[in-house]
């Protein structure tokens, strides 16, 4: 499935959140992630996630897609991350 | 599903924050580890054992091509699914003459259907390959009557050489003159791209082969030697004619690969950075798309096909079913 999340998190654990991302999906801007994603590495993601930000302070939102097919992804401006596989 | 990683830039490749992270002068590219299947390395790369550790450990393959764009080889991390069982199957499928025939006449045919369908699809768009056809249907008729390796082997190698003499009616562009097939080094540029898209596709046949149970080093078509793997060799032989053949007609279709994007060296053609990017661009795309298998009755990528392949021949070597190549049907 494709997954866009999205996150507000204090500034104290924000990196936290940053690094642990990383290990499954594409950054592609600041506090923005993209990327496919399997349903049992979505889970791990957000059992990982939950252990670091406090429910009281912080925000995650996900949206999920089973495909990208009905959707369209259109960008102004700089590229300033994204999901290259080829380098 | 996890994608393959092309590394054309010069850069160093390092584990940082449980993932891997892609240096050059230009900056930093963070790239989810969970979400990479392989590392195909064509450019100056250079890691650490932090991140062959680390590698490893995420069964992650690097395949390793020279300046050329030739295969140099795999760093292949520890077994993880060992199985006695399954090497003993295959050992035994190997040395009974009968079974390995058996197994080797399979592949021989999905190749030569594969090709037949090939050539078809251009017959029937107005391409004069006609006679072609029914030389090759000629020959295919010869696979059942094999009784050696060595005859499967070289009735192979007479439909091949029939079939790449229908590129130059396919393709139809004066600089891409078929001629004759050959290699190391190729000399000329339809041959270097033959070459270059076989190379890629063994090595991706070898990390499915790593996916599974199954031993790379045991092949049944390609005699099994002291050299090299040669299980992904042999199965890579059913799919080379619909991905790679058809990407290269595609290509040269479109003009995304021209004469240009190739440079005379001293020790034969190179194939320019450029070009092998725009190539294997595409042929990853290619690999992405789905097509629906009517026995699964789902929709399966075409990547996907390699693994189901040898999950279909394990199903053979532990004797549950007898195994059928993959035929493409358009």
């Amino acid at each position: 499935m494709f997954v866009i999340m999205v996150y507000d998190i204090n500034e104290k654990r924000v990196a936290k959140v940053l690094k642990r991302s990383r290990k499954y999906l594409y950054w592609v801007q600041n506090s923005v992630f993209e990327g496919e994603i399997s349903e049992t590495n979505f889970n791990k993601l957000k059992i990982e996630l939950s252990r670091i930000i406090k429910d009281k302070e912080d925000s995650v939102i996900f949206y999920t897609f089973r495909t990208t097919k009905y959707s369209n992804r259109e960008t102004m401006g700089l590229k300033k991350g994204g999901d290259d596989n080829i380098l | 599903m996890k994608k393959s990683l092309y590394v054309f830039s010069e850069g160093e490749l390092k584990r940082k924050d449980n993932t891997l992270v892609f240096e050059t002068q230009a900056g930093k590219r963070y790239l989810p580890v969970e979400d990479t299947k392989e590392i195909m390395a064509f450019g100056e790369v250079s890691f650490n054992k932090s991140l062959l550790e680390f590698i490893s450990q995420k069964e992650i393959l690097i395949h390793y091509f020279n300046h050329f764009g030739y295969y140099m080889g795999t760093f292949y991390p520890r077994e993880h699914l060992n199985s006695g069982y399954m090497i003993l199957k295959q050992a035994e499928h190997y040395q009974h003459p009968e079974k390995r025939l058996l197994i080797a006449r399979a592949f021989v045919k999905g190749a030569y259907r594969n090709i037949r369908q090939v050539l078809k699809y251009y017959h029937n768009r107005g391409r004069e390959l006609g006679e072609l056809i029914s030389l090759i249907e000629n020959l295919g008729q010869g696979i059942e009557d094999c009784q050696e390796i060595s005859q499967l082997m070289a009735l192979e190698g007479h439909i091949r050489e029939h079939y790449y003499h229908g590129f130059d009616i396919i393709i139809n562009n004066r600089d891409f003159r078929f001629q004759e097939r050959t290699r190391r080094p190729p000399k000329n540029f339809l041959n270097v791209l033959i070459s270059f898209g076989n190379s890629i596709i063994y090595s991706m046949m070898l990390s499915e082969v790593y996916k599974t149970h199954l031993d790379p080093r045991i092949g049944f078509l390609h005699a099994t030697n002291f050299r090299r793997f040669t299980l992904n060799l042999d199965v890579a032989e059913i799919f080379k004619p619909i991905i790679i053949d058809r990407l290269i007609f595609s290509l040269l279709d479109k003009n995304m690969i021209t004469k240009d994007d190739f440079e005379h060296q001293v020790e034969g053609l190179l194939l320019k950075e450029k070009g092998k990017r725009v190539f294997v661009e595409e042929l990853d795309r290619k690999l992405e798309t789905t097509i629906n298998i009517k026995s699964l009755g789902r929709n399966v990528s075409y990547r996907r096909l390699f693994r189901l392949e040898l999950y279909k021949l394990e199903k053979h070597l532990m004797g549950e079913k007898v195994y059928e190549p993959f035929v493409a049907s358009w």
